[in-house]
């Protein structure tokens, strides 16, 4: 079995601060892989290096062809998508206007499920800057999911969000994975909703990568509650 | 409101679609009054208001579409003047060497998009003061081609898109043929905005990263949307050309940009019909004011100020104050 | 071909002096001055009033003053109450401020041309390379690398001048640290006014005056910066060396079309290098 999305040795300098370091990790259609470590560990410098938004080193592959250093928009056309961990839609364009831009970009095709499965029926004529926090972070996910995207890497999709929408937010997840097979990578700090939805997890400790496992064995593995709880800040 | 960006103030509404018609028709009213009963002196500058409000325009335009202000749009609008000399200088067939001087503009100024669409705001305007500055030096001395300082004359055709070429040379003629042509252009510059591709410009404008990351090509996009710009610039340096019979590198030097921007910031761009109706109050204040004092540099630049400043709607936000009085309704949501 | 490269060292000399001014204010009120270039053209027009009646010196202290306190007024009255919209507002009102400065100098001198002679302490020729080359012009040059050299000294070893540096790198930090922008912002633009100034009139006698030298200088200022890179001084510094020296060439092989190539030049470094040489990546 070949993995759709393969990420090698990434790494990303900022002036003197190693913040990523040969970090490696595969994706796997209908399964989402969560990346998980304390703050400051590197993980969304990894999306962001993966996904093209900031350079950095390392090697990607999709469907066993190199991508490395292709634009962010050329990675979408090819079916990989990403969502923000700051909100980053349209405040001017109606919900609606904006998926259908999205949708245009990716390739087209229908909308309406995906509209109906995250709730964002009632405000599609309304402006992204009068909708609720809850409901912009699902438009700025919305805007990932459309097109139907053979990959999604999503950073922190329920930062934000109270109890109930990360809840909801999990099913969505677990459901666009299996149904659409998807390959997911999930970045994130709520653990309730990376131990419901992960089939496996990366770990990241201070930008290099720590131990993987699915989430029934990491639980207690010493190393991630040291990683966490440990002495080093 | 804090950190107020330029976009808020030149924010689209759908309300003012109709009331933009309105003052349309409110305008069109006037100046067909103006024509009946007014005297010649009137309509000449009536002729050349119009004319230079297709320029206004075409300001107005790349500031409400993409966020950027030009000092530099003397540019495009002079070459679409010298130009259309040129190639009748160079009995190029009238109509084909017009059509040849817009795409030559378009072209021009779409390559130029391509370089410096990658500009902030504030960079790409301390350039477009630079690009106009360069063309006006360079009109000014290739005199081989532009006779520099001394202008060129421009020889009109005989006919001229089915119309006698005379026609483009007299006030109503010309009044009749600019105001068509704007409100043409109105009307085009609407469409887009409704379109697809206008709501991506929006887009652009708001969150470009993102419209990268949604696929799209930004860089041809933003291009074009500058090269348009232009080209409509071209257009009214054309009637420019043909009306007065005579061009000269005034009409591409900073001050004539500034005058166009300044037009287009007192119209305001919270409706596409703005710069036009900035565009009419400037020539009739200069007029008016010209008599009165000799310090019109002074008076521009206080109008300037005090509009940016006080009003960024410019009469475009008046317009819609007003609307909002008059229909009672309030605006739900602030920060608009 | 000495005395060309030292024509070019002159003129860039000044095209450093002034996009200096530009670039401490751009630092500190993310602003780009279009007056910038009016101011340069205050400070020549009054320094040579000043000069025909009361000498040089007098003059370019005079100037000085002048602009520092137009300098100062235009912080406190503009980029102060100004500083929380778009930097695009405050670009705007500088440009009509422009406005009124040119109308102002039209105004009290009129539109012709003026020229001034250097004093006589520094008039005559000195021989360099076989060729005879003015004084003047080598007082330009230590005039204008003590200005320059003496803003560099004062931001890197001074106690404002460090509040300055990390007010125009992060203005948010500095202010948590207890640096005020507000109080150092009529510093820094009355500075970077008095600079454009002081270069007007020392420019005078090399340049001599007239009405449209404000935008003339302006345009290259913004030149000098985008290819050095806005907000960088040591990219001004190289940017407007070339400059000079493409300018003092230029005129002598191509006087034609010298003119053009500033602005060639600026698309070239546009194509390959948006950031300008020195500037941090857009």
């Amino acid at each position: 079995m070949s993995f759709l999305f393969r990420c090698e040795n990434i790494g990303k300098t900022y002036g003197g601060v190693v913040a990523l370091k040969d970090v490696s990790l595969n994706l796997e259609s209908g399964q989402v892989h969560g990346l998980i470590g304390p703050n400051g560990a590197g993980k969304s410098t990894f999306i962001d290096v993966v996904s093209g938004r900031t350079p950095g080193l390392g090697r990607v592959f999709f469907e066993d062809r190199e991508i490395t250093g292709i634009s962010p928009s050329a990675m979408r056309r090819a079916g990989i998508s990403r969502s923000f961990q700051r909100t980053s839609i349209f405040p001017a364009l109606t919900v609606r206007d904006q998926i259908e831009l999205a949708n245009h970009g990716a390739g087209g095709g229908n909308t309406d499920e995906l509209v109906e499965m995250l709730g964002l029926g009632a405000v599609l004529d309304t402006e992204a800057e009068q909708i609720s926090y809850g409901q912009q972070r699902l438009v700025d996910l919305a805007l990932a999911l459309v097109g139907n995207p053979r990959v999604l890497l999503l950073d922190e999709p329920a930062a934000g969000l109270s109890a109930p929408e990360s809840a909801v937010l999990s099913g969505h997840l677990e459901e666009i994975a299996e149904r659409w097979n998807v390959a997911v990578l999930l970045v994130e700090h709520d653990m309730d909703v990376i131990f419901r939805v992960c089939k496996v997890l990366t770990v990241l400790a201070s930008g290099r990568f720590l131990v993987q496992g699915t989430p029934a064995d990491l639980r207690n593995n010493p190393a991630v509650i040291e990683a966490y709880f440990g002495s080093t800040a | 409101m804090a950190n107020q960006t330029l976009a808020h103030s030149f924010r689209e509404s759908p309300i003012l679609r109709p009331s933009g018609l309105i003052v349309l028709a409110i305008l069109t009213a006037t100046v067909a009054i103006l024509t009946v009963t007014g005297s010649r002196i009137t309509l000449s500058l009536l002729a050349q208001a119009t004319i230079i409000s297709i320029l206004a325009l075409s300001v107005g335009f790349l500031a409400r579409t993409a966020d950027l202000i030009s000092f530099g749009h003397a540019a495009p609008f002079g070459l679409g003047a010298y130009g259309t000399a040129l190639v009748f200088q160079h009995g190029i067939p009238a109509e084909v060497g017009i059509w040849l001087v817009l795409v030559a503009v378009f072209a021009l100024f779409f390559l130029i998009g391509l370089v410096v669409g990658k500009l902030n705001g504030i960079a790409f305007s301390m350039l477009t003061l630079a690009l106009g500055q360069f063309f006006f030096v360079a009109i000014s001395k290739l005199r081989a081609i532009t006779s520099g300082a001394d202008g060129l004359t421009v020889s009109l055709p005989r006919s001229l898109f089915g119309l006698p070429g005379r026609t483009y040379q007299t006030p109503d003629g010309m009044f009749i043929i600019a105001a068509v042509i704007l409100a043409a252009l109105v009307i085009l510059i609407y469409l887009f905005e409704a379109s697809r591709t206008g709501r991506l410009a929006i887009g652009v404008r708001e969150n470009e990263e993102r419209v990268l990351f949604l696929g799209y090509r930004t860089k041809i996009l933003k291009a074009a949307v500058f090269a348009t710009s232009a080209t409509i610039a071209g257009v009214s340096g054309v009637l420019f050309a043909l009306y007065q019979g005579f061009v000269s590198p005034e009409i591409v030097h900073w001050s004539f940009s500034g005058n166009a921007l300044i037009m287009a910031i007192l119209g305001g761009s919270l409706a596409v019909w703005g710069p036009v109706a900035g565009a009419l109050v400037f020539f009739f204040l200069r007029e008016w004011l010209s008599d009165l004092t000799e310090h019109w540099l002074a008076v521009l630049g206080v109008i300037l100020i005090a509009v940016t400043v006080a009003w960024p709607g410019g009469m475009t936000g008046v317009a819609k104050v007003l609307r909002a009085r008059i229909s009672g309704r309030g605006r739900k949501g602030g920060g608009k | 071909m000495i005395i060309n490269a030292l024509n070019g060292l002159v003129y860039g000399s000044l095209l450093f002096v002034l996009a200096s001014g530009l670039v401490l204010v751009y630092g500190l009120r993310r602003v780009v001055n279009f007056a910038h270039g009016a101011f340069y053209m205050l400070g020549a027009y009054i320094g040579y009033s000043v000069a025909i009646h009361a000498g040089f010196l007098p003059g370019i202290v005079v100037a000085a003053a002048a602009l520092i306190a137009v300098g100062v007024a235009l912080d406190l009255v503009v980029f102060r109450k100004l500083a929380d919209r778009d930097p695009l507002v405050t670009v705007l009102v500088t440009f009509g401020v422009m406005l009124i400065l040119e109308d102002f100098v039209r105004t009290v001198w009129g539109t012709g041309n003026y020229a001034i002679d250097p004093p006589a302490l520094l008039s005559g020729v000195v021989q360099i390379a076989g060729a005879p080359f003015p004084i003047y012009r080598l007082f330009i040059v230590l005039a204008s690398a003590v200005m320059a050299g003496g803003m560099v000294i004062w931001l890197r070893y001074s106690r404002s001048g460090l509040w300055v540096r990390a007010a125009s790198h992060s203005p948010v930090v500095a202010a948590m640290c207890g640096v005020r922008t507000n109080v150092l912002g009529p510093l820094v633009v009355g500075l970077g006014a008095a600079f454009a100034g002081v270069a007007g009139i020392v420019a005078a006698p090399f340049l001599s005056l007239n009405p449209s030298m404000g935008a003339e200088i302006l345009v290259m200022s913004f030149v000098v910066s985008v290819i050095g890179g806005l907000g960088s001084f040591g990219g001004a510094f190289i940017s407007a060396m070339i400059l000079g020296q493409v300018q003092a060439f230029g005129v002598v092989y191509l006087p034609e079309i010298a003119a053009l190539f500033p602005f060639l030049l600026m698309a070239l470094v546009l194509v390959v290098r948006p950031q300008g040489i020195l500037g941090n990546k857009v």
